[in-house]
């Protein structure tokens, strides 16, 4: 992990153009100059040349950031402030400890996959015949990693095995880490990191996630493990999608992309195509589909107020698709939807296009 | 500090130095110059703004006006400490009159966000800074800012009809009216559209609207030198075509965006040109064919005709990649603003070189050749302090140039700070000295944005 100085070029490229103000969840909501990359470079700018000191208040400005990568999308500069405030946060939870809230929130997300661990039906050691299919080079074994609050296992397992496919779900998995990453607790999130590699057998060719933010953690592993691991959408893309006859889902469906995935992971067709491919469904686009949802890990516990501004103002694209379902790919992004259309007084079904696919399945 | 926060709440009023600190700057490089603020204010209504005014003048406390922030002159650093009033929360559309074509809007608002609202409605509000996503209209009509679009339509001083703005006693005053023609009395709307937040602070804007054109085609035309491009527009101006842009690139810029995005430009031509039409789609096809034709008689190498609207984004994409392209050389970009004559631009574009291959600096020359708004982006470290010393002596050459080819200053960016300086050489004295006076009747104790303009 690289520390704040070693950003110290990045940080000084930002030539105050403010294009960030353009895309900023959080500044369309606040309109504050802190709260936007730019604010934030010159604080951190700052820090570098000697006329701030980290101090408790900066850590508050650092806490405002939802990760969401936009403003890098957009940044003439191409500077990565995501990467960069992550930084800046581990150098504080150096200094001040990492904020006791986040604390509690990594803690508890372990505290589910420990629970899991020792009741889990899923884990299974029996799927250990795998059929290599075109486009795979190696052993053709895939693992699958479900994470903490992950609803899809069972979807996902189906839709894998409907289309031939055999998975592995190892025992003793943690938390991805992503939490713990973006609360600057990189102690934590190298422990989780270790546990999860340790689990995977060596000849694994695959390495699936669906939840959006687990594959951005994984790709965050060392280069061996990372390449490895992939977006369930984008590993189906590649295939033809098994279809049963007869079968139709009569619904219309948006699909929100969360940032860990159409940013962080450059998957944001695939997901689509899949929708479109399910007869009877019919899709509709959003206006920015892009825009964080708001939820961004533990900034909805620790920033709740702008977290739910943000929600809001996602759920009032997806309420205008007059959709019946959203579909995204991410645990947070549930939340985060969840709590828009909630502020907003209405309820729709928050699926992921997995979960589809497997309902589907289920009319065979 | 105590009356401040009783007039917009103590949320709204923010006085640490870790704020401070986030506006002290504007989109200028400024290097390591600090300007801090003594606290920052985000007003939410017009009624605020006049009693804030009328506490910071009877304390004679200076009061900077900020929209977004993207003013390339200083215009936004509080030079001399005092308030800065963020307009960020004052960012709604009140109304858009199609049967007037007009529309009313608060400051805060981007120039982008007005021109979405009112496209709904079929009508177009022409100016287009490059930073339109983010600008503010209470910025861009203190600016007077222009864009790309000027050639055909004007800068943003041609869409004002009426201003709300607050005097630094208080006084709320009303200019100009409802009317599309207005010749009671002397045209305050005028007079302030351009004045840098020095004369009064804008709070509403009622903005001239036209019927939004039913077409755009965009071409990208290349050419063997600059003076061959510059010939080709007026071979434009003469068959009596008026493209709404008439942009310009230079080989330098070509070959920056090459080296950061992919986007097809020819990197081993001299200059190439950036044109749009736009219109009745009869008339489209049209210019567009005559474009083509004038292009290839006065030598153009390749012409790119944009087919759909993907094809014209890619051109457009390609043209504003080249701030950003520059800003990813070297840590500072200084663009300047010099403007000319039309016919003077080959001139122009050569002193530029001159001048920047004196004080070994590296230059991508872009801008708008229609209306000889040309920009020098200079790409530069400004922590290297003799190359900092070296830009500083290229730029008050480059103003002689502009000024001895009849040009002057500013074509859109304004004076701010930073061009202070060279007024004396552009003005002649009783000129500027009225401007003084102008300044010192609507601000008499010089509270709004000291040490800027004038």
């Amino acid at each position: 992990m690289k520390k704040l100085r070693d950003y110290s070029e990045e940080i000084y490229k930002c030539t105050k153009c403010g294009l960030c103000q353009a895309v900023c969840p959080i500044f369309l909501e606040t309109g504050l100059e802190t709260s936007v990359s730019r604010g934030k470079f010159t604080i951190l700018n700052g820090i570098i040349n000697g006329h701030l000191k980290l101090n408790k208040k900066i850590g508050k400005y650092l806490e405002m950031c939802l990760g969401c990568r936009a403003c890098f999308d957009f940044c003439p500069a191409g500077i990565n402030a995501e990467e960069i405030i992550y930084a800046a946060r581990a150098e504080y939870a150096e200094k001040y400890g990492v904020n006791p809230i986040k604390k509690l929130a990594i803690v508890t997300l372990n505290l589910i996959q420990g629970l899991r661990r020792s009741g889990s039906k899923r884990s299974s050691h029996s799927f250990m015949r795998f059929r290599v299919k075109p486009g795979m080079t190696g052993s053709g074994k895939i693992a699958y990693f479900p994470g903490c609050f992950d609803t899809s296992a069972k979807a996902v397992k189906t839709v894998l095995e409907k289309n031939g496919y055999d998975v592995y779900i190892p025992k003793g998995f943690s938390c991805c880490g992503m939490a713990a990453r973006s609360a600057g607790d990189i102690n934590t999130f190298n422990k989780l990191m270790q546990n999860n590699i340790s689990k995977i057998p060596e000849d694994t060719e695959f390495i699936l996630t669906e939840c959006a933010s687990c594959g951005s953690a994984w790709q965050d592993y060392p280069e061996n493990i990372a390449k490895k691991a992939i977006n369930i959408y984008k590993f189906l893309d590649k295939t033809d999608i098994y279809i049963p006859e007869n079968a139709k889902y009569n619904k219309t469906v948006t699909w929100h992309d969360p940032c860990h995935l159409a940013r962080f992971q450059k998957v944001s067709g695939e997901p689509r195509n899949i929708l479109k491919k399910i007869p009877g469904i019919k899709f509709v686009e959003m206006e920015e589909p892009g825009k964080c949802c708001g939820a961004a890990g533990t900034f909805c516990i620790t920033n709740s107020k702008v977290s739910l501004a943000v929600s809001k103002s996602k759920a009032k694209n997806i309420i205008s698709t007059k959709a019946d379902i959203v579909a995204t790919g991410c645990s947070g992004c549930k939340i985060g939807i969840a709590q828009g259309l909630a502020g907003l007084g209405k309820i729709k079904p928050i699926v992921s296009s997995i979960e589809i696919l497997a309902e589907l399945y289920s009319q065979e | 500090m105590e009356s401040f926060r009783k007039i917009v709440g103590k949320s709204n009023v923010l006085t640490e130095y870790e704020d401070r600190y986030c506006y002290a700057y504007d989109a200028t490089a400024i290097g390591d110059r600090l300007y801090l603020p003594d606290a920052v204010i985000l007003p939410e209504t017009t009624e605020q703004i006049s009693k804030i005014l009328k506490t910071a003048n009877e304390n004679k406390i200076p009061i900077v006006v900020r929209g977004a922030g993207t003013n390339l002159v200083g215009g936004c650093l509080p030079l001399k400490g005092g308030m800065v009033l963020h307009l960020s929360k004052m960012n709604k559309i009140i109304n858009v009159d199609k049967n007037n074509l007009q529309c009313v809007v608060q400051p805060g608002v981007t120039v982008e966000k007005v021109q979405q609202e009112v496209q709904k409605r079929d009508l177009f509000y022409p100016p287009d800074p490059a930073s339109l996503r983010v600008s503010t209209i209470g910025g861009s009509i203190a600016q007077s800012s222009g864009g790309p679009r000027g050639f055909k339509y004007g800068t943003t001083k041609d869409y004002v009809l009426a201003l709300e703005a607050v005097l630094p006693d208080g006084a709320i005053i009303k200019t100009g009216g409802k009317t599309a023609k207005n010749v009671t009395g002397y045209n305050l709307t005028q007079l302030l559209t351009g004045s840098e937040g020095t004369l009064a602070v804008i709070t509403e804007a009622t903005l001239r609207l036209i019927p939004e054109p039913e077409e755009r085609k965009v071409l990208l035309a290349c050419f063997e030198s600059i003076e061959m491009a510059a010939e080709a527009v007026t071979g434009m101006i003469y068959a009596g075509i008026t493209p709404s842009t008439l942009d310009l690139m230079d080989k330098n810029t070509m070959q920056t965006i090459e080296k950061f995005h992919k986007t097809g430009l020819p990197t081993d031509m001299e200059a190439v040109l950036v044109l749009e039409a736009d219109g009745f789609k009869e008339s489209v096809e049209k210019q567009a064919e005559q474009i083509i034709k004038i292009c290839k008689e006065l030598g153009a190498k390749n012409i790119r005709s944009s087919q759909n609207q993907q094809e014209a984004d890619e051109i457009w994409f390609a043209r504003r990649s080249a701030f950003g392209a520059v800003s990813r050389l070297r840590p500072n970009v200084l663009t300047e603003d010099a403007v000319v004559p039309r016919d003077k631009v080959p001139d122009m574009v050569k002193e530029i070189r001159r001048i920047a291959d004196k004080y070994s600096l590296t230059v991508c020359i872009m801008g708008h050749i229609g209306d000889g708004n040309i920009h020098p982006n200079f790409s530069l470290d400004l922590r290297d302090k003799d190359e900092a010393e070296r830009f500083k002596k290229a730029a008050d050459e480059l103003f002689d140039a502009a000024l001895s080819l009849g040009g002057t200053l500013s074509g859109e960016h304004g004076i701010g700070a930073e061009k202070l300086p060279y007024m004396k050489k552009a003005l002649d004295k009783r000129s500027l000295e009225l401007m003084k006076s102008i300044k010192s009747a609507f601000d008499p104790d010089n509270i709004l944005n000291p040490g800027k303009v004038v």
